[in-house]
């Protein structure tokens, strides 16, 4: 009995003329189940579907008629081959698997077919059927449009031409089926080998280069046990997968080797296919090859093997490890409940090459994209993981980054274990990573990968990457578009003002006021919209932070001078800046307050208690004059003048005529009013003034604890972020505690609706409203990660001296804050992305488009009010 | 903002009529949104003071303005001080007494001088006590200034000006629309031709001999276009002063210097002028023979206008090569700058700090590569000539460098880079501290 295996996506050609019961069979399969309808396409059904004619007899007409019939026949069969090809291109587009019912006697059909496969990627497949000349001569009498004797006779020619050809061509497989095969055929469909079910997990693995110490020791941290067999099992039943590169440059492939060859069989593991073991599987398969970029060891270790076990031995594991090699995939597909969910690669992929195996797509997982060579003879590499759109996550290896890099949903785990990094694992579902530091530099080759990326890490950005606007594809908000009249205006802020680019790795994000104007008749804010924005968004519990009123600061503080140059390029304490990235004080009084701050710091043994190198904090520093001095006296005290001595003026002419009898009473009134309005301005600005000496008087109340050398605290809740406010306060006398309180019921929220009562009549600018956790979705949806809500005595320095008047109230209260909140939302994003970034160690380009980014919003038209 | 009048002896009582307003009722008047009110707080036979100020909308007041995305836009003194909105606002309500066209029988008191008091005020100026009282003392008034209270400024910058004399009504207003604007300093609205007829209507009769005539026709107009056409403006000869005429020679000796140089070069096809500023020197490079390209790279946006409309204007020229003006920065990469035969970074380099210098030379001499590099500075041992001490010649500049210290530095740039490099000075030699401006010339070794 035959059995015919199909392959999971690709073409089956049926050969055979007319009569040979090519669509008897594949109707049998049907009726089996074997096969759906819909994977069936006849040239037949095309005629019908293109003309309503399925066939033409010429047979017996006069010449002239005969003609004028073939024409028409041609005409229609060739409209009918356009239209079933297309279909045919466009299933194998989708890796679907198609049967094309035709007899297929000419060379060139074959070839047109097979050129299909290679330009889809998928394999072809041949199903010839051989009867004999009488036989085909004697069913064509029993046809209902018998295609006569003549045809018959014709086609059988060509069709014996055909099988002499068709064993010359490049199919994946051809079966050959005589009238008897074709009575007991049986149909056995393939699985898509590339298709991996998560099953109770997959624990991914980054490039070993025969670190064969590290890979045990990370099998040891995943759980894994090795048994009396050898095997390692782990005991949920997860299994690993390779990204390949497995072998050359360390110190024990051979072993590495032997255990992907005794696991993948066992189905304990997998390997994926790379560009060393393509070249070992190569040299071992006995072609010439230059062993090189570290397969010269794998080649030694061989050796070494051979003069300790003897050659036989050596033969046979050759042959095993040849095999093992030859067999790995270009990539698999990991699936969750039957739909793809990672892509698994070494090099990198195209989206359209997912799920399919050639040997075009097997190098370009080897190799990646690359294109031609620089100067120095090096690949340049193409950047593939920018045209990623499909949903899943690429997993991929090859070219090692200091820190798991995840661009665009591609997540490269190669951490260069083999040049002194660190193997790294990604566990899935569970999106962790598991990191096993290397023992040593094994590879210890000049042009380090890993100290390469750190000599080019702060590299200058390349700014035709920004000048005529660009996106930043962010984790939270995804891509964000920044245009160009923001970016120039940014630009030129960062070539004349502010800080070095290296040492702003991030800028806190302006802040919404609450949504909807307060509903209270004699209010602009009120707490009360605040809470009701987040419950409407089902935030249960909030953290409510007295709003320190000063100027925004970011502290950026290294454990020493030294350690700084590893992060920013050169020696420095730290640095304190603005939200416009600028230095936050003169130089003189920035670098003591930084000193002070590092004493304190160093002193409480902080940077050690956490094992950080630095620490970034996000802050209000105070007082407020310290940043805005002429702003003050300029605007506000002048102002706040000029209004009480028009006022008290006034109020004594006004006096006199009313005094003499004039009629001016309301006017009298209305200037009273008006008097006790700039007065409260006069109070309020200057309750955020106070003399500061240096440093005396400075004070700076750090709300959030951004980011340590190794990790960042976006993940962590408010309520964490004001513990560490409190550590602070401990530590140094700079540091100002936050009051603060948390919502999550209705007397909490009574209670704190009474603090922002008392706290802004007293003066105070307000409080800002946060969702517990420091980023917060709703139904998928970022929320505000904060909302600001200002006293009704602090927003006369807002909103003007006589804002509270009911006719300039009910028209202030129109106020749209939807685009502040927009902006919000993207610059929050964008200060998130960038400190993750700088913390993996990216490059400094990766962290300045955030940067660029946020200042580019804030150059936004946005009422500066709100 | 508020004016008061009073008006002391006998026939004070038809100011009134002068003014052409019921002493008995309290006016008020709606003027583009802005309330005008005025009242008699005391009317007697021989003693008469009338009030006049203006309420404006303070929402409407910031509503349409360039500035409407700066905060400080919001809380401004428009809303108090007397300016130029004032005397456009109360002019209706005082037209009268402005025109001198009272009732028939009271034309006879139009340029009848009482013995007065005028108290106007917030003013918001940049004018010192004194200035202000310059420009009354000389038309016969007595001028009293006070401030208003601060409690976190040394003294208020909020101040009431009274005056007192013997004046007509109909001069003391038109003193005051005029000088109340100039004083203000601060115009709410464009200014036209019509304001040239303005002044020369309220001028009349006493601005013709004010000693400072121009000082008031410059503040009132305040642009050249409609000073120059105004029946008092005096042409002055202007005489440069000292120091403003060596900066001149020295920039134009520096452009000339680098020009020159780049004439005898062989390779100056295409030249960048990084930080080209407001184009000075980009524009001078398109007229060397030679010359096919330059690109005109400045981060300023305010600054490339200027140049822009620099280049415009020489576009006539035949032979002239106009330079592209573009945005771009030193401290970013650059792919635009590679393989240019020249880089120029003309008074560029002391604007950056010290410590970002050498990123920057390295991505000249080792990415961007040019033929040649042109790299000026000023040469702080000069500056004892200039009678400077520590300070620097420039508001932004971050370090001004000794001969020996930018050859120090220049050493350190080139080193390890295929570069030739040698230092010169420009401008007027000195035996002991060289010549002001310093220039190093980087040269590509052939390769």
């Amino acid at each position: 009995m035959t059995t015919i295996h199909l392959p999971p996506a690709g073409i089956v050609l049926l050969v055979g003329p007319s009569n040979t019961g090519k669509t008897t069979l594949l109707n049998q399969f049907i009726q089996e189940e074997q096969i759906q309808p819909s994977e069936v396409v006849s040239s037949d059904q095309f005629r019908v579907l293109v003309s309503d004619i399925e066939f033409i007899s010429w047979n017996g007409r006069p010449k002239d008629e005969s003609d004028a019939l073939f024409y028409e026949y041609q005409q229609i069969s060739g409209a009918a081959f356009e239209a079933m090809d297309y279909v045919i291109s466009k299933r194998c587009k989708l890796n679907k698997l198609t049967f094309i019912d035709a007899t297929h006697l000419r060379e060139e059909e074959h070839e047109k077919y097979l050129q299909m496969g290679k330009e889809y990627h998928v394999p072809v497949i041949a199903l010839v059927l051989n009867i004999s000349e009488t036989e085909l001569m004697r069913r064509d009498m029993e046809r209902a449009l018998p295609r006569g004797r003549n045809r018959i006779k014709q086609q059988y020619q060509h069709f014996k031409n055909t099988l002499r050809f068709i064993k010359k061509k490049p199919y994946r497989r051809v079966y050959m089926l005589g009238e008897e095969e074709i009575q007991v055929v049986n149909v056995s469909r393939l699985e898509n080998p590339l298709y991996i079910d998560v099953g109770t997990g997959i624990d991914f693995i980054g490039d070993i280069h025969g670190c064969l110490d590290e890979f045990l020791e990370m099998l040891n941290k995943l759980g894994y046990k090795e048994n009396d067999e050898g095997y390692f099992i782990h005991p949920e039943g997860r299994k690993i997968l390779s990204l390949g590169d497995v072998l050359s440059r360390g110190p024990r492939s051979i072993e590495t080797l032997q255990f992907f060859q005794k696991h993948v069989p066992a189905g304990l593991a997998y390997m994926i296919d790379s560009n060393h073991g393509w070249k070992i599987a190569r040299w071992l398969d006995g072609k010439n090859v230059k062993m090189a970029h570290g397969d010269e060891n794998v080649a030694a270790e061989f050796e070494e093997y051979e003069r300790n076990f003897g050659s036989e031995t050596a033969e046979k594991l050759k042959e095993q490890i040849k095999e093992l090699l030859l067999q790995a995939k270009s990539h698999y597909i990991i699936r969750k409940n039957g739909v793809n969910a990672v892509v698994a690669v070494h090099a990198g992929i195209k989206d359209y090459y997912i799920g399919k195996q050639s040997p075009r797509i097997s190098d370009f997982c080897r190799y990646g994209d690359s294109e031609g060579l620089d100067e120095s003879g090096k690949p340049i590499r193409k950047d593939w993981t920018v045209s990623h759109k499909s949903s899943e996550l690429i997993l991929w290896g090859h070219d090692p980054k200091p820190q798991p890099l995840l661009v665009n949903n591609t997540l490269n785990i190669d951490q260069g274990v083999v040049f002194g990094g660190s193997l790294t694992a990604y566990r899935y579902p569970e999106k962790q990573f598991v990191s096993v530091k290397a023992k040593q530099d094994y590879a210890n080759v000049p042009d380090n990968p890993l100290k390469e990326w750190e000599r080019k890490r702060l590299a200058a950005p390349n700014i035709m990457k920004f000048l005529e606007g660009y996106s930043v594809l962010t984790e939270q908000y995804g891509e964000i578009r920044i245009y160009d009249d923001g970016v120039k205006p940014a630009l030129d802020d960062l070539s004349h003002f502010t800080l070095p680019l290296e040492d702003i790795v991030y800028l806190p994000p302006t802040m919404s006021p609450t949504p909807k104007p307060s509903g209270l008749e004699e209010y602009l804010e009120h707490p009360q919209e605040a809470f009701e924005y987040y419950q409407a968004n089902g935030v249960d519990k909030m953290v409510v932070e007295k709003k320190h009123m000063g100027s925004r600061g970011i502290l950026f503080l290294f454990k020493n001078q030294e350690i700084a140059k590893e992060y920013v390029g050169r020696e420095m304490l730290g640095t304190i800046y603005t939200r416009t990235g600028r230095a936050f004080f003169q130089k003189e009084l920035q670098e003591k307050v930084v000193s002070a701050l590092n004493q304190d710091l160093v002193k409480s043994g902080y940077f050690e208690k956490y094992n950080t190198d630095f620490v970034l904090l996000d802050a209000e520093i105070l007082p407020w004059n310290l940043k805005a001095k002429d702003l003050i006296l300029n605007q506000y005290a002048h102002v706040g003048e000029m209004a009480l001595l028009d006022r008290y003026k006034l109020k004594n002419s006004l006096q006199q005529a009313l005094d003499s009898g004039k009629d001016v009473l309301s006017w009298v009134q209305e200037n009273d009013a008006g008097i006790d309005n700039a007065k409260v301005f006069n109070d309020v600005y200057q309750k955020y003034c106070w003399e500061t000496e240096g440093m005396e008087g400075i004070q700076i109340a750090p709300f959030h604890t951004l980011a340590h050398s190794s990790e960042t605290f976006f993940d962590k809740p408010h309520t964490w972020h004001m513990e560490k406010n409190k550590e602070f306060s401990g530590i140094s006398r700079l540091f100002l505690e936050t009051e603060y309180r948390i919502v999550s019921d209705e007397p909490s929220m009574k209670a704190a609706i009474k603090w922002w009562e008392e706290m802004t009549e007293d003066g105070h600018e307000g409080f800002v409203v946060k969702p517990e956790s420091y980023i917060t979705r709703h139904k998928g949806k970022l929320l505000q990660p904060a909302i600001k809500v200002r006293g009704r005595k602090y927003l006369h320095i807002i909103y003007g001296i006589d804002y509270l008047l009911p006719e300039n109230l009910t028209r202030l209260k129109k106020r749209n804050a939807g685009k502040k909140q927009r902006n919000a939302l993207k610059e929050f994003s964008l200060g998130v992305e960038a400190v993750n970034r700088f913390v993996k160690r990216e490059s400094l380009e990766r962290v300045h488009e955030c940067v660029l980014g946020i200042l580019a919003l804030e150059a936004e038209p946005i009422d500066p009010r709100l | 903002m508020q004016l008061s009048l009073t008006v002391r002896g006998s026939g004070a009582d038809v100011v009134s009529y002068l003014i052409a307003k019921n002493p008995n009722n309290p006016y008020e008047r709606d003027e583009k949104g802005f309330k005008v009110r005025l009242v008699y707080p005391i009317f007697t036979k021989d003693e008469v003071q009338f009030l006049i100020y203006v309420k404006p909308d303070p929402i409407d007041l910031v509503r349409n303005s360039s500035d409407l995305f700066d905060i400080t836009h919001y809380i401004n003194d428009r809303e108090f001080a007397v300016s130029s909105l004032f005397i456009t606002t109360i002019r209706k309500a005082l037209g009268t007494a402005l025109n001198g066209k009272p009732d028939e029988e009271y034309l006879k008191w139009v340029g009848h001088e009482f013995d007065m008091e005028l108290a106007f005020g917030p003013v918001a100026t940049d004018l010192q006590d004194e200035e202000i009282a310059d420009l009354f003392e000389p038309i016969g008034y007595k001028v009293e200034i006070e401030r208003g209270v601060s409690t976190i400024q040394e003294k208020s910058s909020a101040r009431f000006v009274t005056l007192s004399g013997s004046q007509s009504i109909q001069n003391a207003l038109k003193h005051v629309s005029i000088l109340i604007p100039v004083i203000d300093n601060y115009k709410h609205y464009f200014l036209d031709e019509r304001e040239i007829e303005k002044l020369d209507r309220y001028g009349e009769g006493w601005l013709e001999n004010h000693p400072l005539k121009q000082l008031i026709v410059k503040r009132a107009l305040r642009f050249n276009a409609l000073i120059s056409q105004s029946k008092y403006y005096e042409k002055k000869p202007h005489i440069r002063n000292q120091d403003e005429s060596q900066k001149v020679r020295l920039n134009d000796l520096r452009y000339e210097h680098i020009v020159n140089y780049i004439t005898t070069l062989p390779h100056k096809q295409t030249i960048v002028d990084l930080g080209a500023g407001e184009g000075r020197l980009s524009v001078q490079l398109g007229f060397i023979e030679g010359v096919h390209e330059i690109l005109s790279i400045e981060p300023s946006n305010k600054a490339r206008i200027k140049a822009m409309e620099r280049f415009e204007q020489v576009m006539k020229t035949i032979g002239y090569v106009k330079p592209q003006s573009m945005p771009g920065s030193l401290f970013y990469y650059d792919s635009r700058l590679q393989n240019i035969d020249i880089i120029i970074l003309c008074e560029v380099i002391e604007h950056i700090e010290e410590d970002r210098l050498s990123k920057i030379f390295d991505i000249i001499l080792n990415d961007y590569r040019p033929k040649t590099l042109i790299v000026t500075t000023p040469n702080q041992e000069y500056n004892v000539l200039y009678e400077m001490e520590e300070e620097l010649r420039h508001d932004d500049h971050r370090f001004e460098w000794t001969r020996e210290q930018f050859a120090e530095n220049v050493k350190e740039w080139s080193q390890n880079c295929p570069y030739q490099v040698n230092i010169q000075g420009i401008g007027e030699d000195h035996p002991t501290f060289g010549q002001p401006t310093q220039m190093a010339i980087f040269r590509r070794e052939e390769e």
